[in-house]
């Protein structure tokens, strides 16, 4: 069983001057901005899927927090939504490359400007989709 | 920094054969209160279940039950089956599979997340979300910052969400190959529709934007021109060559 929370990026934390290298040096310290980009993978329970066994769902977030002085603005995106245990009709589990995705998703994924708190689906898979995709999303605010 | 708690409460239960999530957002809500909303789904399991031999639909099914004396909820249901079917052109036909024996579940789980939807909004509660099997309402907003995002779930790639409708109040069904374990036929000619992969309806009733989707998926590719023509409800096809059609007013990831 894998961990719940796997940090697949360490933290990576830039320094950012602003201006030219002469402003930068003669800026007072309270101008500095630093971003911290972090990603991190949520998984979600794993979801029953009634006739072809289980669903898990994880989704990859990026975090991106701006300090400005004692300011912390933090943002959160995600990234993508993959389902590492799916079963197809003949049993065997399967992966999907997220290259093959067709154009939808790409828009779908641009077009979520915060969260997805609930899906709508049609299949027996979806259940346990939706399932664990709640779970995913549930863990990832209290990151 | 500490993220702030998500408020309210939420459970996931399965009932009536399916995963029921219900989400409740107001900083009031409770546990009693997803208790009483969840006692809600299982009385109506019991009352309409044909997995139940006690259920008053296989009471009826076996002749034990005049349909006269069957409760009201059981009546309302299943002239609203026989309206449904008319409205639909016959596409929507919860008699198809078996004449001789009735099945409303088709429909039931719809109206039973509107009716749940009615309760927790005539207790006060203003923001919350109620889906069952994939059949979403919500209510108000997910967060004081934020409106509901209902992510539609693709119909062939089951890691990938195909389109972010946004919105406050909502209801979405949507349907597609592998509904509720069976495949959806056309009831005229008892085969799956060919050429489509899923449609969505939005609208105000959950248990008619599932009728919808149910008849309109059965229709096939003539299944988006009669959704063009609804009143009130706006639908999203999905065909299988990948080509999505939206009526005019389908909700975006924009609210």
């Amino acid at each position: 069983m894998r961990r719940p929370l796997t940090i697949i990026l360490t933290m990576l934390a830039l320094t950012v001057t602003s201006g030219n290298a002469l402003a930068a040096a003669m800026a007072p310290k309270a101008a500095l901005k630093k971003i911290i980009v972090a990603k991190k993978t949520f998984t979600g329970s794993l979801g029953q899927a009634d006739r072809w066994g289980n669903v898990q769902v994880t989704i990859v977030v990026t975090k991106t927090t701006t300090v400005t002085g004692t300011k912390k603005v933090a943002k959160r995106h995600i990234d993508s939504i993959k389902v590492p245990v799916f079963p197809d009709h003949t049993g065997r589990s399967q992966y999907i490359s997220e290259n093959a995705l067709p154009l939808l998703i790409q828009e779908a994924l641009k077009a979520q400007s915060t969260h997805i708190y609930i899906i709508s689906g049609a299949t027996y898979t979806s259940d346990a989709f939706a399932q664990s995709l709640q779970a995913a999303i549930t863990r990832e605010k209290a990151w | 920094m500490v993220a702030a708690a998500l408020p309210g409460v939420r459970r996931v239960e399965h009932v009536m054969g399916m995963p029921i999530v219900i989400d409740l957002r107001d900083e009031g809500a409770s546990d009693g209160m997803l208790d009483r909303a969840f006692d809600e789904f299982r009385a109506v399991d019991a009352r309409f279940s044909t997995y139940k031999d006690d259920s008053e639909i296989t009471r009826i099914n076996r002749g034990e039950l005049a349909l006269a004396d069957a409760h009201a909820d059981v009546r309302a249901i299943l002239a609203r089956c026989d309206s449904l079917r008319s409205e639909t052109r016959g596409f929507f036909d919860v008699g198809a599979a078996s004449p001789e024996a009735l099945d409303p579940s088709g429909l039931v789980k719809g109206w039973s997340v509107d009716r749940v939807a009615a309760l927790l909004s005539a207790q006060g509660l203003r923001d919350f979300a109620v889906s069952a099997g994939g059949d979403v309402v919500t209510r108000g907003r997910a967060r004081p910052d934020d409106c509901w995002r209902v992510g539609i779930q693709h119909p062939t790639i089951s890691e990938a969400v195909a389109k972010v409708v946004a919105g406050t109040d909502l209801a979405i069904a949507t349907s597609g190959t592998y509904a509720r374990g069976h495949h959806i036929v056309d009831p005229h000619t008892g085969r799956p529709p060919v050429g489509v992969l899923s449609v969505t309806i939005t609208g105000p009733s959950l248990a008619t934007a599932d009728a919808y989707a149910t008849a309109a998926f059965a229709m096939g590719t003539n299944g988006p021109a009669w959704t063009a023509r609804l009143k009130g409800y706006e639908a999203m096809t999905i065909l299988a060559d990948e080509r999505v059609l939206l009526t005019p007013g389908f909700p975006g990831a924009d609210a």
